[in-house]
């Protein structure tokens, strides 16, 4: 197998995608056709036990508790209640309401599962309250649509769970390694705010005041969202728990929470369920698919080949990941996370281990780079989401401009996990010592 | 399919929601009274294996199996009606792989009478029959669906095929989400 069948391959499967076939159906297919000229039928007995093994691996049955998790304190409403718990505490920083974005949109995340649910969610009720008092409709909108990809890099995050099982690292790492990039992600998103604020300021209005007493009752909305994540990173981070054990203890405490919002009904769990089918039937057929290529790419000594042509490029650990940064910039432009996840990982993941950088750490960096691409345009998920949300029907550039300094930021913050990868290291490796 | 994606969503959810509390009491057990129910590591394994291969089929009556659709949303009315026919047929060729590669499995264990290397020791075929099975309820679904794809295409009703068989889009599902978010503010206030 030469590189230029590799390469003629890929464009091949690209081609395929990009008019519209179904991805799994374009993996799976390339992973047969490829497996059939290598190897001849036998391949295809090998595959089934791949399937069965994926589909039956308990690591994997985090992803639909994840999902049903998130849709349970979503549509039970306990989510929409933080907005205005967050509007009274964050509002007062410069720069407003805007905080409260962010900073919905990262308590979301740390339970959510659906990036489309928590933009439309937020931006909701959010988006009426900020016309009101006059916030620029771009800053509005751009801290709304990078405000929703932070879900995917803090934890528990499902996309961190699809590449623990196609790197074949450790989930629980993972997601520990996810909390400080997030935190200061978040936390990056908000001093832009506030730079943006004193470079031009935004004339609104002031909000209504509010006493100490009553802004202290309201922190009352918050305790749901916290207790879910505590008791997730907490017992794997004190080693209690496996993710999906965690994920089954998180479950049982949202059911309580519902229950107690008087909102546990036939109905009501009839509708989680149906969107929890949904999305774990697409998660799950594009893993599966992902797998039995992989099949194909390991046997055929795909995976190997790219590596040692990588490798012949002499390229150095750092400007490989700049290679890479490039390479995921332009692909999230056009694709979508999951698949552009589930096509580069089983590839990029050998290329940088061979270079000596930790899978860990590159786990973070791809989901970085995927947050990215929801913000990027053409194909930028979450710029459309916030666009459908928006009610005076602006254009489209609106979101577009606004989104664009944070989508600097996150350029800017990978180069800073490139040079200090301690960033992500440090907590994981400090709970392995 | 509407009726039959309710059904297998709630089946779905409800052996969820079992897993959820059977593998919350081993680890709270494991943990506070130290000793083990043994057994919930394998049950999430089958749990997932039945379960996600029926959400397989969820996932197809709501079109959210992933296509790229920047290119495909910009064709003609023909061409996309074509490409969704294709896809049709070809979710159908997945069910029947599915189905085909599948069986060497069942006829291994069949062959060997398999037991998981666990505690419970499961005979294998009880958890692999229930995988097979749905995997079969996705096929016929996937086929069902197919065979009404090319009587559209046979037929040249390209508009209805464009529009019973496009990819969802994400205004699509934006728009389920506001108003699903809609009637939950109606009752909360």
């Amino acid at each position: 197998m030469t590189i230029v069948d590799i390469s003629i391959g890929f464009i091949v499967m690209m081609g395929l995608l990009l008019i519209g076939f179904p991805v799994a159906i374009v993996m799976v297919a390339m992973g047969v056709v490829g497996g059939m000229l290598l190897y001849g039928p036998v391949l295809m007995q090998s595959m089934g036990p791949v399937l069965w093994g994926v589909q039956n691996e308990n690591v994997l049955t985090a992803i639909p508790l994840f999902i049903l998790l998130g849709e349970l304190l979503l549509r039970s409403g306990i989510a929409d209640r933080m907005y205005g718990t967050l509007a009274l505490w964050l509002g007062r920083l410069p720069g407003g309401l805007l905080h409260t974005n962010i900073g919905c949109c990262a308590l979301f995340a740390a339970t959510s599962g659906s990036s489309v649910a928590t933009a439309a969610t937020v931006g909701t009720v959010a988006l009426p309250s900020l016309n009101e008092r006059n916030y620029s409709s771009s800053r509005a909108l751009g801290s709304l649509a990078a405000g929703g990809t932070l879900g995917i890099l803090i934890p528990p995050s499902v996309n961190l769970l699809v590449y623990g099982s196609l790197a074949n690292v450790s989930v629980g790492q993972l997601f520990i390694a996810g909390i400080i990039p997030g935190i200061l992600l978040t936390v990056s998103f908000m001093v832009l705010i506030a730079l943006q604020h004193y470079w031009k300021p935004d004339d609104v209005s002031q909000p209504l005041q509010v006493s100490r007493a009553e802004r202290i009752h309201a922190l009352r909305h918050l305790i749901p969202p916290a207790v879910v994540f505590l008791i997730i990173m907490g017992s794997i981070y004190m080693g209690i728990a496996t993710p999906t054990e965690s994920a089954a203890l998180a479950v049982m405490a949202a059911l309580v929470f519902v229950w107690r919002e008087g909102r546990l009904t036939f109905a009501f769990l009839d509708m989680c369920f149906r969107q929890t089918a949904k999305t774990t039937g697409m998660i799950l057929l594009i893993i599966a698919a992902a797998f039995t290529l992989n099949v194909t790419l390991a046997l055929g000594g795909i995976t190997n080949a790219m590596s040692s042509w990588v490798e012949g490029l002499g390229l150095t650990a750092t400007s490989l990941l700049f290679a890479l940064m490039l390479f995921y910039l332009i692909l999230g432009m056009f694709m979508d996370v999951l698949s552009m996840q589930v096509l580069t990982i089983p590839i990029a993941v050998p290329i940088i281990v061979a270079a000596g950088i930790d899978p860990i750490w590159f786990g973070i960096f791809v989901v970085l780079m995927s947050e990215l691409g929801m913000i990027t345009p053409p194909v930028g998920m979450n710029l459309y989401v916030v666009q459908g949300v928006r009610s005076d029907k602006g254009p489209f550039m609106d979101v577009i401009v606004g989104a664009l300094p944070y989508a600097a930021i996150m350029l800017l913050f990978a180069t800073m996990l490139i040079f200090w990868p301690s960033i992500v290291m440090w907590l994981p490796s400090s709970l392995a010592g | 399919m509407e009726f039959i994606a309710t059904w297998i969503s709630r089946i779905f959810g409800w052996s969820l929601l079992f897993l959820s509390a059977f593998v919350a009491l081993e680890t709270v057990m494991r943990k506070v009274f130290n000793t083990s129910l043994q057994g919930a590591d394998e049950l999430g394994g089958y749990v997932l294996a039945f379960g996600s291969s029926l959400a397989f089929v969820v996932t197809l009556a709501e079109r959210a199996h992933i296509r790229i659709d920047v290119l495909h949303r910009k064709f003609p009315v023909r061409a996309q009606s074509l490409i969704d026919w294709l896809a049709a047929l070809s979710m159908a060729v997945l069910g029947c792989f599915l189905l085909y590669v599948g069986w060497f499995v069942i006829k291994d264990t069949l062959a060997y009478g398999s037991t998981a290397a666990t505690p419970w020791a499961t005979p294998l075929i009880w958890p692999q029959a229930a995988w097979y099975g749905a995997l079969s309820v996705f096929s016929i679904a996937a086929i069902v669906l197919s065979g009404r794809a090319s009587w559209l295409f046979y037929k040249g009703d390209h508009r209805t095929l464009a529009a019973e068989f496009n990819p969802k889009g994400a205004a699509d599902e934006l728009a389920e989400e506001l108003r699903e978010l809609a009637k939950r503010k109606g009752t909360s206030l």
